[in-house]
């Protein structure tokens, strides 16, 4: 028993050394604050673009970012930015390694920067009050449509193929 | 035994884990970076029954604790519950809760993060000598799969009940191949003063994972928790269940239906609090498809029926963080507005028992970002609550108006 209770020790004292360890430093989040949405909008306009918000903490998220990485390495021509909007402060290396096993390192990936986030969110959206995960999908008009909560793939997909065929 | 004092034993090591972390958090969310109020996150208030107005914060990683005898002008020095700078569960609707019995016992819970899938763990401590020193926190319950969401109330007998959002049967209904959503809500009891809990208990499955509890004693031995299930379809309504006695639950019964179907952690949750004449009173979020925004509604049958919901707050401000407090001098609600550039927080009375309320008016701004609006009774009068990065801690009595 004893020994049983010493390699449990162990272990827990090898857990707790992970939570620094960030193995994708030279992964670079770029840091959301007040205007960035705005920078985001004017980069990518004329351009079909899925906006992913998400968080590190947030079940869904985790059940999602996957889907999202393997739509995005299937959908060429659109456009994929991911923004980190969860509220618990310093999350980057977490952000970082859940991209990367997500296959979402190569999409423009921003992390909230600011804590005044009531600012940022009305900034992108007056009436959203920070549920997470949430999708705008943004058609070459600039026309906005928002997906609350987890999307459905199939329904990323008709519209990737609505904007394939739409005139450029 | 021995999963306690792994719990303990992972607790001590965590604190070690996260003092790196710490020295960035103020970045985000706080002031400062310190274990002192001004640089805290998120502020708890509780009045003792000798009038003194109790504080518990979060900062520097740390859970501490002090008192005021003046309205939270000057402060006691503090306490630090957790000796060494933690892990802790910032999320939007986390916090440390207080609360204090009779005799001037305080009992302290909170949640950390445990592992890197930032799985919870909630751990309770009290004071024995009026706020002077804490015992070690342990885990609340036994189980080992996440906790978060802890709510604590001092029940008539000075039992604690304690009440919180637990993964331990998604874990089971995984390992045997069956889809489980959301979290389970648990609850125990404390015979000594909240240092340790009972076995826990599932009170109701399913029950969306990321928001806050309400809770509310209907009479002694009568705990009532309000929380956001999710109801057939995925729809995260809220609901309330009031148990018989602190051990048995009773069933979970609607409190609107907003038809909010979603797949997302809303960060939201509701507030109940219980009236001398038995009425409930339930504030909460929602963006379903039959309302969006902030609302609020009574029980005059022990949450069998609730009233159709009354809206709160401008849509036009993004209404958020509705609290509800049935106090000495009428019911009191208070929400946050934000214009684009500054938060207030707005407040409205009812002294018909939620009957009607009275117009909204401001009674505190801020410019930069802050915790969730409290309302605190210390049995004479009501009080706001709000700490606030630019201003600091904040306590104005509210519901004076005739």
């Amino acid at each position: 028993m004893k020994r049983r209770l010493l390699a449990a020790i162990f272990l827990l004292g090898s857990l707790v050394a992970a939570p620094g360890a960030d193995t994708t430093s030279d992964f670079k989040l770029k840091p959301f604050g007040r205007g960035s949405w705005q920078e985001v909008l004017r980069a990518h306009a004329g351009r079909p673009t899925l906006v992913h918000f998400w968080g590190a903490t947030c079940g869904p998220c985790k059940v999602e970012l996957p889907l999202l990485g393997k739509f995005m390495k299937e959908h060429a021509g659109i456009e994929v930015v991911t923004i980190s909007a969860d509220l618990v402060p310093d999350l980057p290396g977490a952000t970082r390694a859940m991209l990367e096993k997500a296959g979402l390192r190569p999409a423009e990936n921003w992390i909230f920067s600011d804590g005044f986030v009531e600012r940022l969110r009305f900034e992108i959206d007056p009436t959203w009050q920070g549920d997470i995960p949430r999708t705008l999908l943004i058609e070459r008009d600039g026309t906005i449509t928002t997906i609350e909560g987890s999307a459905e793939i199939p329904v990323l997909e008709q519209w990737s193929t609505r904007q394939r065929a739409a005139p450029k | 035994m021995i999963r306690t004092l792994l719990a303990t034993i992972a607790l001590a090591l965590w604190q070690t884990a996260a003092l790196a972390q710490t020295n960035h958090q103020h970045v985000s969310g706080s002031a400062c970076g310190e274990a002192v109020l001004r640089c805290a996150s998120k502020v708890t208030p509780a009045f003792a029954p000798d009038g003194t107005l109790w504080l518990a914060w979060l900062a520097g990683g740390q859970v501490s604790v002090a008192s005021s005898k003046d309205g939270g002008q000057t402060l006691s020095a503090p306490v630090a519950v957790t000796k060494l700078p933690l892990n802790l569960d910032t999320g939007p609707d986390a916090r440390p809760k207080i609360a204090i019995d009779r005799n001037g016992g305080i009992a302290v819970a909170f949640a950390i993060f445990k592992d890197k899938a930032f799985n919870g763990q909630v751990f309770a401590t009290r004071s024995a000598d009026g706020g002077k020193s804490f015992a070690e926190p342990r885990p609340i319950t036994s189980s080992s799969e996440s906790q978060r969401f802890e709510t604590i109330g001092v029940d008539a007998d000075g039992s604690v009940f304690a009440a919180w959002l637990d993964k331990r049967n998604r874990i089971r209904a995984q390992q045997s191949g069956r889809k489980y959503e959301g979290a389970g809500l648990f609850f125990a009891s404390s015979k000594d003063g909240g240092a340790t809990y009972a076995e826990a208990r599932l009170a109701s499955d399913n029950t969306c994972e990321c928001c806050r509890l309400g809770l509310a004693f209907a009479g002694p031995g009568r705990p009532v928790v309000v929380f956001r299930n999710i109801f057939e379809g995925g729809v995260r309504d809220h609901a309330v269940v009031s148990f018989a006695d602190p051990a048995t639950a009773g069933e979970v019964r609607r409190v609107s239906n907003d038809d909010w179907r979603i797949a997302a952690c809303p960060h939201h949750g509701p507030s109940l609090s219980i009236s001398a004449a038995g009425t409930y009173h339930v504030t909460w979020y929602s963006n379903g498809k039959a309302r969006k925004g902030l609302f609020y509604a009574r029980s005059q049958d022990e949450g069998r029926t609730f009233s159709e919901p009354l809206a709160l707050g401008r849509p036009d401000r993004n209404p958020a963080r509705p609290y509800v407090l049935a106090g000495p001098r009428g019911t009191v609600m208070v929400w946050k507005e934000f214009d684009g550039e500054r938060t207030a927080v707005n407040v409205t009375i009812s002294h018909d028992e939620g009957r009607s309320w009275t117009k909204p008016v401001a009674v505190a701004t801020t410019k930069d970002t802050s915790d969730h609006p409290l309302l605190v009774s210390d049995g004479h009068k009501a009080y706001l609550s709000w700490m606030t990065k630019a201003d600091g801690y904040r306590l104005v009595p509210v519901g004076d108006e005739p």
